[in-house]
């Protein structure tokens, strides 16, 4: 939809692409997000009421009757959406669409009416319940770059943003273009298999834009029509029938 | 000096009526022939009094008023610090349309209760006229202003048309 | 035989009979003496209420001190009793204005006992249903973030958030309503004023705001009742719609539905009525109106609720027919989990509820007595509420990708608070009727008036009750039995 915001759209567009084909679920890229984002910690006993944050998760699926069962895994985040279902409904503009395309989460604009977590069809957005609390020595990990987030306050995937604006304002310092892969969110710094893949989806040299186009391409929930900016690349269908594209790789 | 205020108190709307035919009949100017009553008495022509007023043109002209000035206000801050979420144009019209529809709803209610407040004052001079009486079910019927010489003849109109009692009020009592 | 009295010329061509002064001393006796004298019972009811108000409202403190975990809430469920208790009580509040406004422009006289009582549950209802989008909230202290005014955040509210919808819905229905209820209060207010003494005379003085009674002032009062009314049913459409809107506007399987505006209308329509017979059933007990709230008004009222089951059952029948045919594969996940999985206990006691028992009681004309509508108004409202819990947490429980599937269980956290609204609505109805008499004085007396001419019809045996008239030729035989009643020792028909 063309509309009135475009002046305010820049030349980037950040956007992310999971290859499923590479993924082998190791959950790496969880443990880099937890610890690059002060992601706290909810407890046993708070995590079975299902109060737990992860602002990436591996879903792990299972293919087919034991002893023929096949995992696949799904890592799942913000899926920084451009129809994001999230944002109009947020009645204080906590959750809004940045120029850069970021489905951005203002965290001291939140009161917590929960309603966008409700709205958003991926589930991937977390509230806080209480207030978070790091046991000693865990606070001393605190990434300084990163605001912690008070009770009753709604938090989800930022695509790292703190460091996006680190590598933006240190390239306008030195008066040049960001280059493409100069910097990554934690969970694609970290991922072995290089299953995730971040960069400028507008520039159309991109690595992020080529694999975006690729024919592996899909999107998660694309009957919903939130034009997500996120792109998984997969070889075929889950369906799991032998012979089927699914286990051609 | 002259009698301020004559009223007498009658048991039922006919006889309220007749009352109030007499006063006119001895030539009280309308707007100071008061009547006050328990109920409305919206069946006897002294009911129907005062009965035209434009409040309900005054509420629809309140509500587009309103509506208008909701839905401005809506634009204006929207494009005054232009938000965009879940890809909709900065001044979405069905949203916008919601709140200016309770906007119309809203102008239209304060308008009602406004002119109800404003216009069901009585006429300057009227307004202390009361007996305690009325909340026991009877009605007023009096004149104001009423002159000496004709007080005679409007307390003998009152009584004639059947009142129990004829009162004159005298100014300061 | 012509029985309507009219001006015709220079007199009266028939005398009229008149409204007598014993009857007007008892009406307004039967209908002051709540506010004239308290007795002990009260004292102990509204304290027993009023001690489970507070105890909710300590709380609601705890969980603003502790944080908002101490709800059942979670990811996904992420509302549930707050939200249904908000829904709930918004749908009440339909009962009282809605009704009373159709009821007025109908001009069904049999109205007259039953507006005020219905129009106060309204405001009442109202009030509790809108804190609760409020006291949900993560920070409830930032709630007027929500209210749109130049601050210093130099950011205005995302008007295109349904939640902002509801704040300027909300604020005109309540103005609506409370304007709605508080006009035809004044000139009964101006009766205590004249008939209390000393601390009650000085507040009815300043509550009836100089009332006398003039033309003018009767004249106006009943324009600006007509405007309200007609008013205030676009509002309360528009109210309960809105609420709806909450949940349609998102994408979440069995919310966003089209179907949702009116079936969250005729839901609220619905209970408000069962919740409005159940007050009148406890208030014809307590204040002794046996002679005002007649079997008559329970059996119209029970009628319009019927009507309403019929329609609330049509609206679950087109909901998941259309569902279940559609076979859409992340609504089936919602679906099945209420036709026959964890939720569906509580849906077929939903349906038992709500159209099981209701439907035989109030359909046979033998069983819908005062009895009857009270045992069916009280399964509604239950049935109600957990209609509104089965619309709310299923989709939730069940959204979209099976990996982030919950499920919701409340605390005693949520249950005192749910436990509290009951009891509010309780306190704020006993502390009402304290300060307000809950029929309308001169709105029944109007109406006993009315039937006047068909009463000397009745009394010369010239017509039966059926074909009484009032004064403008309306059919008028409910109230005029009423009047028979109250005026003298006359048989009952």
């Amino acid at each position: 939809m063309k509309s009135e915001i475009d002046h305010l759209e820049s030349k980037i567009h950040w956007g992310m692409v999971v290859d499923l084909d590479r993924c082998t679920g190791c959950e790496a890229c969880v443990v880099a997000c937890r610890a690059e984002n002060n992601v706290p910690t909810a407890g046993e006993d708070q995590a079975a009421r299902g109060r737990a944050i992860h602002w990436l998760r591996v879903e792990r699926y299972w293919e087919g009757e034991f002893p023929e069962a096949r995992v696949r895994f799904r890592p799942v985040l913000c899926q920084q959406c451009e129809a994001a279902p999230c944002e109009p409904v947020c009645p204080t503009f906590a959750s809004y669409h940045n120029p850069e395309g970021l489905n951005a989460q203002v965290y001291n604009r939140c009161i917590g009416t929960r309603y966008c977590a409700n709205a958003c069809p991926y589930t991937v957005r977390f509230f806080n319940f209480y207030n978070p609390v790091w046991d000693k020595p865990l606070h001393l990990q605190l990434n300084p770059d990163v605001s912690v987030r008070e009770v009753g306050v709604m938090e989800k995937c930022t695509f790292c943003v703190q460091r996006i604006k680190a590598a933006e304002i240190q390239a306008k310092a030195e008066k040049r273009e960001l280059k493409d892969g100069e910097f990554n969110p934690a969970c694609v710094q970290t991922c072995p298999p290089k299953a995730l893949i971040f960069g400028n989806l507008n520039d159309p040299e991109s690595e992020v834009s080529k694999l975006a186009r690729s024919n592996r391409a899909t999107v998660l929930l694309g009957e919903l029509n939130t034009r997500p900016n996120v792109t998984y690349l997969e070889r075929g269908s889950w369906s799991g029938e032998e012979g089927g594209p699914a286990s051609a790789g | 000096m002259n009698k301020d205020a004559v009223y007498g108190l009658y048991p039922n709307p006919e006889s309220a009526q007749r009352a109030v035919d007499a006063l006119e009949e001895a030539g009280v100017p309308e707007r100071d022939i008061v009547i006050v009553s328990a109920e409305p008495f919206e069946d006897y022509p002294f009911g129907r009094r005062d009965h035209r007023t434009l409040m309900p043109w005054i509420a629809v002209l309140a509500g587009v008023l309103a509506g208008l000035m909701g839905f401005l206000f809506v634009a204006f801050t929207q494009r005054a610090y232009p938000l965009p979420t879940g890809g909709m144009p900065i001044v979405s019209p069905w949203p916008d349309g919601v709140i200016t529809y309770e906007l119309i709803m809203l102008g239209a209610i304060l308008a009602t209760l406004i002119t109800l407040v404003v216009t069901a004052r009585s006429p300057e001079g009227t307004s202390h006229i009361y007996a305690t009486e009325v909340a026991q079910g009877k009605i007023l019927v009096g004149a104001a202003k009423v002159r000496a010489e004709n007080s005679a003849k409007i307390e003998a109109a009152l009584r004639n048309a059947g009142a129990f009692s004829v009162v004159g009020s005298k100014p300061g009592a | 035989m012509e029985w309507r009295g009219g001006w015709s010329g220079e007199r009266w061509v028939i005398p009229m009979a008149s409204l007598d002064q014993d009857t007007l001393n008892r009406v307004d006796d039967d209908l002051l003496r709540p506010l004239m004298a308290t007795s002990r019972r009260y004292f102990v009811a509204s304290s027993l209420v009023g001690l489970i108000v507070l105890t909710a409202v300590a709380v609601f403190g705890y969980q603003v001190w502790r944080g908002i975990g101490v709800l059942g809430i979670n990811r996904p469920v992420f509302w549930a009793f707050y939200i249904t208790n908000f829904v709930f009580w918004i749908g009440i509040s339909h009962a009282g204005t809605l009704i009373s406004a159709i009821l007025r422009l109908a001009n069904a006289t049999w109205r007259r006992p039953v507006t005020r009582c219905a129009e106060a549950i309204t405001v009442f209802a109202l009030s509790i249903g809108a804190m609760f989008p409020i006291i949900h909230l993560g920070r409830p202290w930032l709630f007027f973030w929500l209210v749109p005014y130049p601050s210093q955040r130099t950011i205005w509210p995302n008007f295109r958030s349904p939640l902002l919808w509801d704040f300027f819905a909300i604020s005109s229905y309540l103005t609506g309503s409370v304007t709605f209820l508080l006009l035809p209060i004044i000139p009964d207010w101006a009766v205590v004023r004249e008939r209390a003494h000393g601390w009650r005379k000085r507040l009815y003085r300043v509550l009836s705001l100089g009332w006398r009674g003039t033309p003018r002032q009767w004249n106006r009062l009943e324009t600006a009742m007509h405007i309200m009314a007609v008013v205030i049913i676009p509002v309360a459409v528009s109210v309960h719609t809105i609420v709806s809107w909450d949940f349609a506007m998102a994408p979440v399987p069995m919310w966003h539905s089209t179907i949702f505006g009116p079936y969250f209308v005729a839901g609220a329509i619905f209970s408000g009525i069962a919740g409005l017979i159940l007050a009148m059933a406890l208030l014809r007990k307590c204040l002794h109106l046996e002679e005002y709230l007649r079997p008559l008004h329970f059996d119209n009222l029970g009628k319009l609720l019927l009507m309403m089951s019929l329609l609330w059952f049509y609206f679950i029948v087109a909901e998941r027919l259309t569902t279940w045919y559609g076979n859409e594969s992340s609504e089936m996940a919602v679906f099945w989990a209420t036709q026959r999985g964890a939720f569906a206990p509580l849906f077929w006691i939903m349906v038992l509820c709500n159209f099981g028992i209701p439907f035989p009681l109030l359909a046979i004309k033998k069983l819908r007595t005062i009895t009857g509508t009270v045992i069916a108004s009280s399964t509604i409202v239950v049935g109600m509420w957990i209609e509104r819990f089965l619309i709310i947490v299923p989709s939730l429980a069940r959204k979209y990708l099976p990996y982030a599937f919950g499920s919701y269980r409340p605390t005693w956290v949520e249950i005192t608070v749910t436990a509290g609204t009951f009891a509010a609505m309780g306190l704020l109805y006993l502390l009402f009727v304290k300060f307000v008499p809950i029929i309308s004085i001169w709105e029944l007396k109007v109406g006993l008036r009315a039937t006047l001419p068909a009463r000397a019809a009745w009394r010369q045996k010239a017509a039966p009750w059926s074909q009484c008239r009032d004064l403008r030729g309306r059919p008028n035989a409910g109230e005029a039995v009423l009047a028979a009643n109250l005026m003298a020792k006359e048989p009952r028909e």
